[in-house]
């Protein structure tokens, strides 16, 4: 900038600071006239202002910012403070286990209670350091509010001999980066870990934590039966409880001044696994947490971090911009497609596309686990079908991404074309004017304050307040498949409806399924009944060709709206659909643990109900 | 008795210096450098005490230390802050320089022990960046760049700057806001591209 120019930009920003935003939207343009670039400058240099007075920026001394600068290097790190057997408050040394810059770390034994701890001593730098006490207060208070046995177990966070202090559970083992280090994981033990780690933050997110950085480093794998640990919740935050178009103030805050102040230090190999909105220092919630776990997947995939560069700028470029290198141009075995859209849902850059909890990214994990160890329900020979198509499903795809150069596509936009895959997928059965569809219900209910663990029923049972179901679909065809929630009148003509499949999440936002192929829905969350009795219509719609009333729907069905059909002449198409074919009754034949709808035609209609008391 | 020689050589070099002989800052730089560094040593090797390090607490320690009272007028102590201020931030940029270079240890990591590793390195890079950014603010705006050192890196109020620099508190406060936003600016940019 000319100091001309700063004078010009100086002048206006100065009076323009003081107005109130549209007053002040005003006097710039009117000071900036039809100098574009010059209003511009002024309104950037307004909004850093801002950020910078809530973020606090510079607003402290720099001596004690940089208090720990002018003393690091005067410690002697090497030598131990404790030697073998010494005691410690109520502690006994047993052993140093590490040496860091925050202080040591030493096994030691509790003589109070007769139990072995590791003990992290801080060094005295970092005890007078008033920011990283209090982010070491924080992991204590933190942490040790969550006990959940994927998290690290913290026993005492006091002081000694005029030292500070964090006792913690003893975990034999070595970090997961360590315990990486020059072996390939399995495939079933790359599952085990990250559903471990899923589990500590779904226990953390239950209680408005956010890690923030989930890392390899923060992650131990216990020795003797790989239970995993994840560790320092230093930089958590309790959160807000997330909503639809809420911003949490206060972590965004927080987290914008913490990009300052740490990102840079992140530099020491931690940037990698940042989430988009954290390179950005923008509000972050749980769904940072499962970007993490999403880089630490694909790590243990492939063997190489998703976004690496030769500078934090680069890296942060590919965090914010860039798609990870596809499994299939990675020096990766077999990975399942399965297992790969998950990634790719983990790490979608949207945080509407991410998986929304760390439970949903479990389940499916878990249900993938369970598939690959082949105890899924059904028959085999039916897996290996569906697995056949699957895989010939995802070379099509992997072709379409590969030829547009992303890995992850938009979920609308980009998935196949229904033409496409039916063509090329496995001749279907040779058509037949005849629809079949069988469906079944997951159903857990809640009892001594907790879900019982799910059990399946054919259809329709009377259901109570609190249960909560999942609808599980599939059929022997190629179809499209459209299920929606009609929901009570209340004193009008024109029911709500709900779009609950397709929806962006589930079988990448299409409609088409294949044969064989099971969806479950909704796909990564229950329906739950509520307090309030009544009956709710799930419709089932399965048909030979795309319905366009549906189709031109199903954009609605957004985590915005919930799939809610706003439109009252979107509802009233969907009804006509509804009205004009439901005189073509299917058939339904039930087993203990299914229904088969069989219907002549070419559409299959059938709503199943809800009954609850 | 040395104590007293030296307040005495100081206050001379500042009177010498707001004279106008900057041969004299060049000889007063290192004594006001070595007396702060003690300093803001000897505050952060204080064991515990929950004390914050005042800048402001430590650059008047340093001036009653080193500047004879008795013979001092108001427009020396100004620029004895405004000196301070230079200084300090040219300890601290040294320091973060320095430990940019340092090699880092490794460790078992039982609990992790990286953090102070990657965090204090992470106030270094900070430091070097916004060094760097008011470096360039200096080039296009003196006035604003040194407010920035005056209150950030000499801790004084927006009083003190104003008689330092001679002007008014309220352009103090204009100049402070209208220099923060453009360092954050660049410091952001710098960051996220």
């Amino acid at each position: 900038m000319s100091p001309e120019r700063w004078q010009q930009v100086s002048r206006i920003f100065r009076s323009a600071i003081s107005l109130e935003d549209e007053a002040r939207k005003v006097f710039v343009a009117e000071q900036c006239g039809e100098d574009e670039s010059l209003r511009s400058a002024v309104e950037k240099l307004i909004d850093s202002h801002h950020r910078a007075d809530e973020e606090d920026f510079i607003g402290g001394r720099a001596a004690e910012d940089g208090a720990a600068l002018l003393i690091v290097e005067n410690d002697e790190p090497d030598a131990p403070r404790f030697t073998t057997g010494q005691q410690f408050g109520s502690y006994i040394i047993l052993d140093r286990l590490g040496i860091g810059g925050m202080g040591e770390v030493y096994l030691a034994r509790d003589s109070r209670l007769g139990r072995t701890v590791a003990l992290k001593v801080l060094a005295a730098d970092v005890s007078a350091d008033k920011r990283r006490m209090k982010r070491f207060r924080q992991e204590a208070k933190v942490a040790s509010s969550l006990n959940q046995p994927n998290i690290l177990t913290i026993f005492e966070f006091g002081e000694a001999d005029g030292l500070t202090f964090l006792a913690t559970e003893y975990i034999d083992g070595d970090t997961l980066r360590d315990y990486l280090r020059g072996r390939r994981a399995k495939l079933t033990e790359i599952l085990d870990i990250t559903i471990q780690i899923l589990a500590a933050l779904d226990a953390a997110h239950d209680a408005r934590i956010v890690h923030r950085d989930i890392k390899p480093e923060n992650v131990m794998v216990r020795r003797r039966d790989r239970v995993v640990k994840v560790l320092d919740f230093g930089l958590a935050k309790v959160t807000e409880k997330r909503m639809h178009g809420h911003i949490d103030r206060d972590s965004q805050h927080e987290t914008a001044t913490a990009a300052f102040k740490t990102a840079p230090g992140m530099l020491m190999g931690t940037i990698n696994y940042m989430s988009p909105e954290q390179a950005q220092a923008r509000d972050v919630d749980e769904r940072t947490d499962i970007w993490s776990t999403g880089v630490i997947l694909y790590e243990m995939l492939t063997g190489v971090m998703p976004f690496t560069g030769p500078t934090t700028s680069h890296t942060l470029v590919q965090i914010i911009e860039k798609e990870p290198l596809p499994f299939n141009k990675t020096l990766t075995g077999q990975v399942p497609d399965e297992l790969q859209r998950i990634v790719r849902k983990a790490m979608a850059k949207s945080l509407d596309e991410r998986y929304q909890t760390a439970k949903d990214m479990l389940i499916d994990l878990r249900h993938l686990k369970r598939q690959l160890e082949g105890t899924v329900e059904g028959s085999s020979e039916r897996d290996v079908g569906t697995k056949k198509k699957r895989v010939l499903l995802f070379a099509i795809a992997a072709m379409v991404v590969f030829t547009i150069g992303l890995f992850a596509f938009s979920i609308w936009r980009a998935s196949p074309a229904p033409s496409t895959v039916s063509t090329n997928a496995p001749a279907a059965p040779v058509a037949v004017p005849e629809r079949v569809l069988t469906y079944w219900i997951t159903v857990q209910k809640f009892r001594d304050g907790k879900y019982q663990k799910p059990f399946t029923v054919a259809g329709e049972i009377n259901f109570e307040a609190r249960d909560e179901i999942r609808l599980n679909v599939r059929s022997p065809q190629n179809g499209h498949l459209y299920v929606l929630n009609e929901g009570p009148r209340e004193g009008t003509n024109t029911p709500e409806f709900v779009i609950f499949f397709p929806s962006p999440t589930a079988n990448e936002g299409s409609s088409l399924l294949t044969a064989g192929q099971e969806v479950q829905i909704p796909e990564q969350t229950w329906l739950r009944f509520d307090a309030q009795a009544g009956v709710e219509r799930l419709w089932l719609v399965f048909t030979e060709q795309a319905v366009p009333e549906f189709e031109s729907v199903k954009q609605f069905a957004n985590t915005q709206t919930r799939g809610l059909i706003t439109d009252a002449a979107q509802s009233k198409s969907i009804q006509d659909f509804l009205t004009s074919h439901s005189n073509t009754k299917p058939e339904f034949e039930k087993s203990d643990t299914l229904t088969t709808l069989k219907a002549n035609g070419r559409i299959l209609l059938y709503p199943v109900r809800l009954e609850h008391h | 008795m040395r104590r007293t020689t030296k307040q005495h050589e100081i206050t001379q070099l500042l009177a010498e210096w707001r004279d106008g002989n900057q041969s004299a800052l060049d000889e007063l730089y290192p004594l006001v450098y070595d007396e702060l560094h003690r300093l803001a040593r000897r505050y952060m090797s204080r064991e515990r005490g929950g004390h914050t390090l005042q800048t402001t607490a430590l650059i008047n320690e340093a001036y009653v230390r080193l500047v004879d009272q008795k013979n001092v007028v108001w427009a020396n102590r100004a620029h004895f802050f405004a000196i301070s201020a230079q200084i300090m931030r040219r300890i601290l940029i040294d320091h973060a320089r320095r430990h940019a270079y340092a090699k880092r240890g490794g460790g078992a990591q039982q609990v992790t022990l990286d953090e102070a590793a990657s965090i204090t390195p992470g106030i270094g890079s900070d430091l070097l960046r916004l060094d760097e950014a008011l470096k360039s603010l200096a080039e296009m705006d003196p006035r604003r760049s040194q407010v920035v050192e005056l209150r950030y890196f000499g801790g004084l109020n927006n009083e003190e700057i104003a008689g330092v620099l001679h002007v008014s508190e309220n352009t103090v406060t204009r100049d402070w806001n209208m220099a923060r936003a453009w360092l954050y600016q660049q410091l952001t940019e710098s960051a996220g591209n």
